[in-house]
């Protein structure tokens, strides 16, 4: 006797999803994760000036704003044939890890705390009715005291963000070229005292805290596994006076089974669509190749976020992925991994940082006028808080013709592949057996493990049939 | 006037990249904590509260019939009957953005539009609108406070919510944004003033002029950011040697573009710079 159990809203994660489980005898058989938000950016672009992709995909995420212009910044540089001064190089990443460190803060405090620390209950946004809460009193209290702790440190990345980047979210300071920011030495020191702070927190206070959970907890990480596919398009990587500070571009099929570490050929990436709310004359392609366009009613089809896949296959992406690839991490790969992974992440960026800032040398980046090309395409794949990002684009007559988005969360939460299988946070809840069918709790702890963004992850529509827009760049 | 501290309040995200939020929770004195504990009683927010799923939803149903005010990030996407954002499912009904900003927006006591999205549409409805967004004035039958930009700055936010809460509905314009916010245009305070006045214009990102030629929205844009800056005041996209892209005015995204243009010559103005070269 099978039964079904939908949980909407999924709350605490960046937009709206839906998940719908089937139970047999207190276990998932069946799972979709439902992505119930569109927006339409791919559309939006086209016909837009080149250059303003850089803002405007900023405005797809605002918890995860910096990756988008800096992988629009990425295609932009390919498709206009320039690269980032070395100086320009190091400020930019700077701001994308202080992006890094303001995510995973919030998201281990704010979104992750709340499912396993009973919260006030004299504040009505921490009331609950789950009972699935473990920690003796003393550790409750101490994890609710950090919650509201963290809350400056976590403004505190956001604000190092801003000092390049102007303002965060949505930085204006990560342009071609590197960044429009000047270093100055007071810049530096300033950095080195803020992150000072936040380091001291991430580790006294962070890892501790991630280490009382897994305690109090430890059947999570008999859940959430997976495929155990393991993806990462790279990031902090090939400075050519530094080499690599985190991780080179690459994937593990069936890591935990012992899968090798491998390179990866973007070129083997497609999207699938069967189950998704989109049509198009195929069904399966490479990202230069299509945009579908929508269609709430298509049959059979049950979300706005299509299926990416590698080499036909689904992956997970995100910190787990990329701890356990680059060698940092290699425990497991279950949802107290996840978030595991994500806290010691959060000390392996702030190290990235600091050596950063220690290549910075006073004095402009470099800036120049940059020319619009009439026809070039270029790809921009960088990790990013959530893991692997790509924007692909092309330019005719001076202006964006194709802009295609595929985001982390469209891999974590893929629909059903076109062969029927399903995606890769499905998979991890299929299997999972739950304590109490009325609450379970299991499942959004398990989705939440992969810190889902399906602002970012429903973004696509492009009626291709569409007159072209002309826009007359000055 | 009624001091309304510990009202109860809704933060609604709607078809938007939630960033608002984030935004507001890079707020500091008062910062997220004193909010909840010492001005409001914040009973729904989606990226925060503890409770999921049907529970969560009767958070949001149980404060219909009390005195509460309405705070909406998001855009309302019209497509298909409003399907294009679910906010929820009860009982096997999905609801929609549409309708859960008409049930509670007209029943509070104020409702604040936080961000370009809630405000006009902003980004959610730039064209050519793939998900028929539009702002919640357009929804609602009421007065609705605009609070546009991308993202609305905390103390927009905290310092709107303070005045209706210690003194009641602030002066509005005519497009209902706060004049004590939202009075004096980018522009006539930019630390870059002096620059425009002796004509010494930018011709690249990364110089110390005025960036007007490189397409700067500050004359177009009102709002306070040179003086108040951002992220506790640290900086702002004019000190990162960038121009303004006028986020924080109606008509972003899609009448501020091109937001960066190189090479303007005097000979190629827009009518809108001209208008500001005469008036200023």
């Amino acid at each position: 006797m099978s039964e079904k159990i939908i949980i909407n809203p999924i709350t605490r994660i960046s937009g709206f999803m839906e998940i719908e489980v089937t139970v047999e005898n207190r276990r998932i058989v069946d799972a979709k994760t439902k992505g119930q938000m569109f927006r339409g950016f791919e559309m939006m672009l086209n016909g837009r000036a080149p250059l303003d992709a850089i803002y405007y995909t900023e405005r797809i995420c605002g918890i995860c704003s910096t990756a988008h212009s800096l992988a629009a910044t990425l295609a932009l540089e390919q498709a206009f044939g320039v690269g980032p001064t070395a100086q320009g190089r190091y400020v930019r990443d700077f701001m994308h890890g202080c992006e890094f460190l303001q995510n995973h803060i919030r998201h281990f405090y704010q979104f992750t705390v709340p499912d396993f620390v009973k919260m006030p209950e004299n504040y009505p946004l921490y009331q609950t009715n789950f009972r699935d809460f473990r920690l003796p009193k003393e550790a409750n209290d101490l994890l609710v005291q950090h919650y509201f702790d963290s809350l400056p440190f976590s403004r505190a990345a956001h604000q190092l963000l801003a000092l390049f980047g102007g303002k965060a979210p949505h930085n204006h300071g990560i342009f071609m070229g590197g960044t429009t920011a000047r270093i100055s030495a007071d810049s530096i020191v300033r950095c080195r005292s803020i992150l000072q702070g936040i380091g001291d927190f991430i580790e006294n206070v962070m890892i501790p805290d991630v280490g009382t959970l897994a305690r109090y907890y430890p059947d999570y990480y008999e859940n959430g596994a997976g495929y155990g596919n393991l993806l990462s398009f790279g990031c902090f990587d090939g400075y050519p006076e530094l080499g690599t500070l985190y991780i080179d571009p690459s994937v593990s099929v069936n890591a935990a089974a012992g899968g090798t570490v491998r390179g990866l050929d973007p070129g083997r990436i497609t999207e699938e669509i069967d189950y998704s709310w989109y049509i198009d004359s195929v069904d399966t392609y490479t990202p230069f190749e299509t945009i579908p366009m929508d269609d709430q009613n298509k049959e059979g089809a049950y979300s706005f976020i299509k299926a990416s896949k590698l080499e036909n296959l689904s992956f997970e992406v995100g910190p787990l992925a990329r701890q356990w690839l680059s060698g940092e991490y290699r425990r497991g790969i279950s949802t107290m991994d996840r978030y595991i992974a994500r806290v010691l992440e959060a000390k392996k960026i702030h190290e990235i940082l600091l050596t950063l800032l220690d290549q910075m040398i006073p004095g402009p980046t470099g800036q120049a006028v940059y020319i619009t090309p009439d026809s070039a395409r270029g790809q921009g794949l960088t990790d990013t808080t959530r893991g692997a990002l790509g924007h692909w684009i092309k330019i005719e007559n001076s202006v964006l013709d194709f802009y295609q988005i595929i985001t982390p969360s469209v891999w974590n939460l893929s629909s059903h592949g076109n062969d029927g299988s399903p995606g890769t946070s499905e998979r991890a809840l299929i299997g999972t057996e739950l304590a109490d069918e009325d609450r379970p709790a299991e499942i959004g702890r398990i989705i939440r493990s992969f810190d889902p963004c399906v602002s970012c992850a429903t973004h696509v529509f492009y009626p291709n049939k569409e007159p072209k827009f002309i826009t007359v760049v000055p | 006037m009624a001091d309304l501290t510990g009202i109860k309040m809704v933060w609604l995200e709607l078809n938007g990249c939630s960033g608002n939020i984030i935004s507001l929770l890079d707020g500091a004195d008062p910062g997220f904590d004193y909010m909840i504990s010492s001005m409001v009683d914040l009973v729904y927010e989606h990226s925060l509260m503890a409770a999921e799923g049907e529970e969560a939803l009767e958070h949001l149903f149980r404060v219909l019939d009390q005195d509460f005010i309405l705070a909406v990030e998001g855009a309302v996407p019209l497509k298909n009957g409003g399907r294009y954002q679910i906010v929820g499912n009860w009982q096997g009904k999905e609801i929609t953005a549409l309708e859960i900003i008409q049930m509670l927006g007209e029943r509070a006591r104020y409702v604040i539009a936080v961000g370009a999205c809630a405000s006009h549409g902003g980004v959610s409805a730039g064209r050519p609108n793939p998900s028929e967004s539009v702002g919640i004035q357009a929804v609602l039958q009421r007065r609705v406070i605009q609070l546009p930009g991308c993202p609305c700055h905390p103390e927009w936010f905290l310092g709107t919510l303070a005045h209706l809460i210690y003194f009641g509905e602030p002066q509005l314009d005519e497009e209902g944004r706060p004049v004590f916010l939202y009075g004096i245009s980018i522009h006539r305070r930019c630390e870059r003033r002096s620059y425009f006045d002796q004509g010494i214009y930018a011709t690249q990102f990364g110089e110390p002029t005025c960036m007007f030629m490189l397409g700067c929205r500050g004359p177009m844009t009102t709002i306070d950011c040179p003086i108040r800056r951002w992220n506790e005041r640290i900086n702002w996209p004019v000190q990162a040697n960038t121009n303004c892209i006028g986020c924080a005015q109606f008509g972003f995204p899609d009448a501020m573009e091109p937001f960066v243009r190189f090479y303007t010559l005097e000979s190629n103005l827009t009518e809108e710079m001209v208008e500001v070269l005469e008036d200023e």
